[in-house]
C-alpha cells in the first residue's frame, strides 16, 4: 500500500468516515435548521404532525411581531453585549497575566494553584446559586448588568487562565530569554512579546467567553428582574402561562443566535488553532 | 573592556547536578569556547553567566563585580540564541532594534544603528521581512545583528551555527571571528563541534559530565591533552586508546601493551614501575612504513587530502592518517611506527595525563 492510500485508507474506511460525519453533522445542524423552520412556519403548520413545509405556510409574521414589541429583545440584546463583552474583556485582561505568571514565572505550587483554579469550575451552578444570590442581594446589586457581567467573569476567567497558560507553555522558552537578555522584564515580555504571538488563542478564549456569557441563562434568571434582563431571559418572556407563540420565540432566538454563529464562522479557524495550541499542553 | 571570572560556580536541577565546581578566568577581550558533547554542562554554564538561570552555588564576577544577583540586563550581555529566538511577529528591524527600545533609545538613533548594521551584514534588502521569509543564514544574522546592536560588554553565542549547513557554517565560523577581530568584545562561545572551537576560540574549555577537564589554546588541548577524556574528544579521526602497563629496564621507560613494548618519556614524578595506563597516538603521529611494530591494515579510508587506516597490532588497533592515497589493501602486512614524545599516557584510574 502507498502511504498516500495508507493515509486516506480503502473505499469502506473513507464511506464509514463520510457516514460518520454526516451523523455528527446532521446532529450539530439540525436544532439550528429546526429552530430556524420554527421561526418562518406558520404555528398551525409547525405543529402539525408532520410539519407541513409547503411554501404557503412560510410567514414573515413572527419575526415582525418580535420586532414590534422590540423593546424588551432589544434591550436583552444590549445588556448581553454588555455583560458579555464586559465579561470578556476583563477575562482576557485578568487571565493572560495570571496564565503568564503560572506558565513561566517561579510561582510556587503553580500546578496546584492551576488544578485549584479548574477545580472551581466542577462546582455546579446551582450550589451556588443560593449564597450568590443571598450576597448580591444583600449588598443591593440585583438587577444590575455590572452584577452579572462580574459573575460571568467568574466563571470565564478560569477557562481563559486555563486556555492560555497551556498555550504559553507550548511557546519555546527561546525567545523569552532572548527578551529578557534584550532588557524586557516578564511583563513587558507578556506584552511585547509572548501576546502578540498569542493571538489565536486568545482569540478562542474570547469567543468561548463571549458565546458562555451570551448563552446564560440560570444566573441571568435569579440575577436580574427586569432592566438587566439578558436575552435568553428576553426570549422566555415568549412562553406565556396560558400560550406560548413558539414561533415568535424561535424568531426571538434565531436574532440572538445569530450574532454568535456569525462571529463562530468568521474566527472559526482562528478558534480551532487557538483550542488545539491551547490544549496541547495541560 | 570586560573580564569574567567563574568562582566554584554550580547548578542543580532537583537532585540532579549538572556542574560541578566550574572554575574559570576569562579574560578582558578573550574569546573562550565551552566544548563538550551534549549533556555535559556548556550551556547552563552560559546561562549562569547570562543571568538566565541561578546558580546553585560559587560566585560570577564580571568586571571584577559579583553579578549573582543581577538580571541579564544589569550585566550587559548579549547572546545569540541556538534556534536564533528571534521574534515571529516583528520585521527583522524590529527584531534588531527591541533591546534599544526596552532601554529607551529615541526611535530616530535606533533606525540609524540598525541601517548602519544591517549594511555591514548584508541585511540592508531584508529589513522589513519577518523572520519567516529568511533562509537560516539570514536569520543567523539578524540574530548576531540583535546582539551587536547594543554594543555589549560581554558576548555569549550558544551553538549558533548548529542549525546551518556546513557550507554557510565555515563562512559564519569566519564572520564571527572577524567581528571578535574588528570589537574585542569578550564573547563565551558554546559547541559541540571540535572543529568550530579549534577554528574560532583563544582558549577552550573542554567540559565533561559538568567538569571543565582542561582550559587551553586550541593547540594545547590538541597537544597535550590533559585527560583521557580530552585526548578522544578532540582529533578527527579519534585517537584510539590502548589498555598498558609501565615499565622500565636499565634505566629506560616503556609501556607494554601485550607483547607489545614502546618506549615513553614520563616525568619520574608520575612514574611507577607496574601502573596500569591508557595510551594512544594522534593519526598523524602514526608512521606507515617497512619497520616498527607489525600489524594489517583492516579498514581504508581515503578521505582525499589523506587516508585513514586501522591497523590491527599485537598491542591492539592504532588508527594512522597518511597524507594523499595510501597504495595498500586491507589485509596487507604493514609496520607502524611511533615516537616516544607522540604518546599520550593517562593513568587507568584517574584518567589524568601522566
Amino acid at each position: 500500500m502507498s502511504f498516500q492510500a495508507y493515509r486516506t485508507g480503502g473505499p469502506a474506511k473513507r464511506i464509514g468516515v463520510y457516514i460518520g460525519l454526516t451523523i455528527f453533522v446532521v446532529w450539530s445542524i439540525a436544532p439550528i435548521v429546526w429552530l430556524v423552520l420554527s421561526s418562518v412556519l406558520e404555528q398551525s403548520a409547525l405543529i402539525a404532525q408532520p410539519p407541513d413545509l409547503s411554501p404557503s405556510n412560510f410567514t414573515r409574521e413572527n419575526f415582525v411581531a418580535v420586532l414590534a414589541s422590540a423593546s424588551a429583545l432589544g434591550r436583552g440584546v444590549l445588556n448581553s453585549l454588555i455583560v458579555s463583552l464586559f465579561s470578556t474583556a476583563l477575562a482576557l485582561t485578568l487571565g493572560a497575566p495570571a496564565a503568564y505568571a503560572l506558565a513561566r514565572l517561579s510561582v510556587p505550587y503553580s500546578n496546584v494553584i492551576g488544578f485549584i483554579i479548574l477545580a472551581t469550575q466542577m462546582l455546579p451552578g446551582i450550589a451556588i446559586a443560593i449564597p450568590l444570590f443571598l450576597l448580591i442581594s444583600y449588598l443591593g446589586l440585583i438587577d444590575s448588568v455590572l452584577t452579572l457581567g462580574v459573575v460571568y467573569l467568574s466563571f470565564n476567567l478560569p477557562i481563559v487562565i486555563w486556555i492560555l497558560r497551556g498555550f504559553f507553555l507550548s511557546i519555546p522558552i527561546g525567545i523569552e530569554k532572548a527578551a529578557a537578555v534584550d532588557g524586557a522584564g516578564p511583563l513587558r515580555t507578556l506584552w511585547y512579546v509572548v501576546l502578540p504571538i498569542s493571538i489565536p488563542p486568545m482569540g478562542a478564549a474570547a469567543v468561548f467567553a463571549f458565546i458562555e456569557a451570551w448563552n446564560e441563562f440560570f444566573f441571568a434568571l435569579i440575577l436580574t428582574r427586569q432592566s438587566a434582563q439578558t436575552v435568553p431571559l428576553a426570549i422566555a418572556q415568549f412562553a406565556g402561562q396560558y400560550q406560548t407563540v413558539f414561533g415568535q420565540m424561535m424568531a426571538a432566538a434565531v436574532i440572538s443566535v445569530a450574532p454568535v454563529i456569525v462571529i463562530a464562522t468568521i474566527f472559526r479557524d482562528q478558534i480551532i488553532r487557538g483550542f488545539a495550541d491551547g490544549m496541547m499542553k495541560g | 573592556m570586560t573580564d569574567i571570572r567563574l568562582k566554584e560556580v554550580s547548578k542543580k536541577f532537583g537532585s540532579f547536578q549538572v556542574c560541578h565546581s566550574i572554575d574559570l578566568d576569562i579574560k578582558a577581550g578573550e574569546f573562550i569556547t565551552l566544548l563538550g558533547s551534549s549533556g555535559c554542562g556548556k550551556t547552563t554554564t552560559l546561562n549562569m553567566v547570562a543571568g538566565l538561570e541561578d546558580s546553585t552555588s560559587g560566585d560570577i564576577l564580571i568586571a571584577g563585580r559579583r553579578v549573582n544577583d543581577l538580571s541579564p540586563v544589569e550585566r550587559d550581555v548579549a547572546m545569540v540564541f541556538q534556534n536564533y529566538a528571534l521574534y515571529p511577529h516583528m520585521t527583522v528591524a524590529q527584531n534588531i532594534g527591541f533591546n534599544l527600545k526596552m532601554r529607551g533609545v529615541p526611535p530616530a538613533i535606533i533606525r540609524e544603528k540598525i541601517q548602519k548594521l544591517a549594511a555591514s551584514l548584508e541585511l540592508g534588502h531584508v529589513l522589513e521581512r519577518f523572520p519567516a521569509q529568511l533562509s537560516g543564514g539570514q536569520q543567523q544574522r539578524v540574530a548576531i545583528g540583535r546582539a551587536l546592536v547594543r554594543e555589549p560588554r560581554i558576548f555569549l553565542f550558544d551553538e549558533p551555527f548548529s542549525n546551518l549547513d556546513a557550507s554557510l557554517r565555515v563562512k559564519m565560523r569566519a564572520e564571527v571571528n572577524q567581528l571578535h577581530v574588528q570589537q574585542n568584545v569578550t564573547s563565551i562561545f558554546v559547541t559541540h563541534d571540535q572543529e568550530e572551537a579549534m577554528s574560532i576560540s583563544d582558549r577552550i574549555a573542554v567540559m565533561y559530565r559538568g567538569r571543565v577537564e582542561q582550559v587551553g589554546t586550541p593547540e594545547e588541548i590538541y597537544a597535550r591533552p590533559a585527560t583521557r577524556y580530552v585526548a578522544s574528544f578532540i582529533g578527527s579521526p579519534q585517537i584510539e586508546l590502548l589498555d598498558g602497563i609501565l615499565e622500565e629496564s636499565n634505566g629506560a621507560t616503556f609501556v607494554r601493551a601485550g607483547q607489545t613494548v614502546l618506549p615513553v618519556s614520563i616525568g619520574r614524578s608520575k612514574f611507577k614501575v607496574g601502573r596500569a595506563v591508557e595510551f594512544g597516538v594522534r593519526p598523524e603521529h602514526v608512521r606507515v612504513g617497512e619497520n616498527g611494530i607489525e600489524g594489517r591494515v583492516q579498514i581504508l579510508q581515503p578521505i582525499g587530502p589523506a587516508t585513514h587506516v586501522k591497523i590491527d597490532t599485537a598491542a591492539g588497533a592504532f588508527i594512522a592518517s597518511v597524507p594523499g592515497f595510501l597504495r595498500v589493501k586491507p589485509g596487507d602486512a604493514v609496520n607502524i611506527e611511533i615516537q616516544p614524545s607522540d604518546l599520550h599516557v593517562f593513568d587507568k584510574e584517574t584518567g589524568l595525563r601522566l
